[in-house]
């Protein structure tokens, strides 16, 4: 075996983690300390984009991506045919030092494959983490992955190094999960998770009382579910999501279109990953996490999938015309927020400026509220803007009219292999 | 119309703001050094105000206590955005606020609230983005090193973000050098400060370990794409192609 310089390992690391798909340093404010290094921003900060538009913020990084595991959806699994390499954890320290320093990125974010043991390779990546924060005094963001059926001990330090944690469930069911990762349980996923959220709880607390407590994990945690790669519905993902959320106190799912990254006979055969399915994901998520929407609202037992046509919200107001329009000078925040093209920005604009003055379609314009598809929705004044009776067919017509591309949907059957591009927007 | 000639701070701004006060006139001109006056026929006098602290700071304290901080952050920021025209704005702006007072805040669809909040809104858009895209490398100078980065953006924020890295890199002397502006922040390992009218006159030399990170870096950005994926238009909305002639990672 031939060895490989710094930088070659550096990149078949960079291969192995980029398919992980979170980027987020936000959600912890650290003010940088005299003459020290580092700080974290609570909006976070994106440095860089790559050339698939997806930000970078962080060191996405494996200290190896050598694994004993051979989950099916993994590009790391062990079966797979792939260069291997690692870094020790001074080379991930340093080099998280000089790139922080240029400003390339604004944190760290580590994860590795397993060797040896779960409990071996956890004290590695805390090695690391330790190292960042007591040797070189930095003070930025690190996120560490928690190696499933690690020791709740080395969990509990993880958290007090690291200002987000997260472990990934990638595959929504246990029956996936048996199937596509025959070496891990579903409770080597949950239990840290559990235990990471009651540990972020009784710390916040704490905090209460004694300014000065340790911190764990101030920033959450975070998971991913891949896409695609096994056959549940959205309904299943959206309502687990739905769970983390409220009974784990979970920050962030992310969700992550299967990329067929091997051939497998238990994997799917896809034209290609399925980008829109996931764009639809993350607006349902957004309308758990921002919107006041429950799971059960936004699908059930007669329709498990999303609509591919037009986003959740629509699809959702739609079905609920009895509801509309609403008065733009007098529905609640949370009605507004609730109108197809209001996001929580216009809401909070609109209910702002009308306690100035009475808004019409102009003023709506002024404050920057689309009314593209909210116009549908509303009146002004008691003057119904959508122009148009609302009945059910004209108005999804109206609704998906304006798009000058034909229905996203063909436009990914007719092409199959290209990726639908348009489908994406905003960071993962 | 009176006509005003400051030096083009928005501290010098404040301090023509607060003399302009007691005019009853809604309408103004501005000069900055160097604007050569049109003819007018009836206005031949150039007041020539002269920048004070301390003038500017009372005026802040009496705007925030009449309006808000906000609405003054507002100003602040849109007064950096440098377009034509934007003193007569800001200037309108402030002396609604005064009449206005804490409603100011509210008067969102109506100008030149509207216009101002617009043109906030962008400048700290763009001041966010440049703490990201701030690109750093070691400068070799006399015997030590210091971090050098250059940023042509197109507002004028360097006094927006230079404290975010004063927080960020504290360990090192830096400089962040606006091209455009000819203007810089410097950091000396206990505070910032803005250095004008300062120019590059040649090519700074780098330390000998600064090429090899860059293209630690280069290779890393490279792979991180994932192919599958590739959207070279979304990337265009995120990192727009006038910012990428200063980004290591964009370069050769």
């Amino acid at each position: 075996m031939s060895i490989l310089s710094f930088q070659q390992r550096l990149e078949i690391l960079a291969d192995s983690a980029k398919y992980d798909a979170s980027c987020s340093c936000s959600g912890t404010s650290r003010q940088g300390t005299p003459g020290g290094v580092g700080g974290t921003v609570s909006s976070g900060v994106c440095h860089t984009w790559t050339a698939d538009g997806r930000c970078v913020s962080l060191l996405k990084i494996l200290l190896t991506n050598a694994c004993i595991y051979d989950c099916a959806y993994c590009i790391n699994r062990r079966s797979n045919d792939i260069p291997r390499a690692s870094l020790t954890p001074a080379e991930v320290v340093n080099l998280t030092m000089d790139f922080y320093r240029r400003n390339y990125i604004e944190g760290l974010f580590l994860s590795t494959g397993v060797v040896r043991s779960p409990d071996w390779t956890m004290e590695q990546l805390i090695s690391v983490a330790r190292k960042l924060r007591e040797e070189e005094r930095y003070n930025g963001y690190i996120h560490l992955k928690l190696v499933p059926g690690a020791d709740p001990l080395l969990v509990a330090e993880a958290g007090r190094h690291a200002d987000r944690v997260s472990v990934n469930i990638e595959l929504p069911t246990r029956r996936s999960l048996a199937l596509m990762a025959p070496d891990k349980s579903r409770e080597s996923v949950i239990n840290p998770m559990r235990q990471v959220s009651g540990l972020i709880v009784s710390a916040r607390a704490e905090r209460k009382r004694f300014r000065t407590a340790p911190q764990f994990a101030p920033a959450g945690q975070s998971t991913q579910l891949i896409v695609g790669a096994t056959p549940e519905s959205d309904r299943e993902i959206i309502t687990l999501s739905e769970g983390l959320y409220r009974r784990l106190d979970m920050k962030r799912v992310y969700y992550s279109a299967f990329i067929p990254v091997a051939h497998d006979p238990r994997l799917p055969a896809l034209p290609g990953p399925p980008l829109l399915r996931e764009h639809r994901l993350y607006q349902a998520d957004w309308l758990l996490r921002f919107y006041g929407f429950s799971a059960h609202e936004l699908l059930d037992e007669a329709r498990p999938n999303l609509d591919m046509r037009f986003d959740p919200k629509s699809d959702w107001a739609v079905r609920h015309l009895e509801l509309f329009p609403v008065e733009v000078n007098r529905a609640d925040y949370e009605v507004l927020l609730r109108v197809p093209g209001i996001g929580v920005r216009s809401a909070q604009r609109i209910v702002s400026a009308r306690r100035h003055g009475r808004l019409g379609e102009v003023e709506l314009k002024k404050l920057g509220v689309v009314l593209k598809r909210a116009k549908y929705f509303l009146t002004a004044g008691g003057r119904y803007l959508g122009g148009i009776r609302l009945d059910g067919d004209g108005l999804v017509a109206r609704l998906l009219a304006p798009a000058k591309r034909p229905a996203r949907l063909d436009q990914l059957e007719l092409f199959a292999t290209v990726p639908d591009a348009s489908a994406i927007s905003g960071e993962l | 119309m009176a006509r005003y000639r400051y030096d083009g701070t928005f501290e010098g701004f404040l301090c023509v703001v607060a003399r302009g006060l007691d005019t009853a006139d809604e309408s103004a001109e501005f000069l900055r050094p160097g604007d050569v006056a049109g003819v007018d026929l009836f206005t031949d006098v150039i007041h020539e105000v002269a920048t004070e602290r301390e003038t500017a700071l009372r005026f802040r304290e009496r705007f925030v206590a009449a309006v808000s901080k906000a609405s003054f952050g507002a100003a602040r920021y849109a007064f950096h955005s440098q377009v034509a025209g934007v003193e007569a704005l800001v200037w309108r702006y402030i002396r609604l606020g005064l009449d206005k007072g804490i409603r100011l805040h509210r008067m969102l669809a109506e100008e030149p609230v509207w216009s101002v909040n617009r043109l906030a809104r962008r400048v700290a858009h763009e001041a966010h983005k440049f703490k990201g895209l701030v690109r750093f490398r070691e400068v070799a100078w006399s015997d030590q090193t210091f971090l050098y980065a250059v940023i042509e953006p197109d507002a004028d924020i360097l006094s927006f973000i230079a404290p975010h890295f004063s927080g960020r890199v504290g360990d090192r002397p830096w400089m962040i050098h606006d091209l455009r502006r000819s203007q810089a922040a410097v950091y000396d390992l206990e505070v910032w400060r803005l250095i004008r009218d300062i120019d590059r006159i040649a090519a700074p030399a780098y330390t000998p370990g600064e090429e090899a990170c860059a293209r630690l870096w280069r290779g890393y950005f490279e792979r991180l794409a994932i192919p599958e994926r590739r959207n070279p238009k979304l990337q265009r909305q995120h990192v727009p192609v006038r910012y990428r002639r200063n980004l290591v990672e964009f370069g050769e």
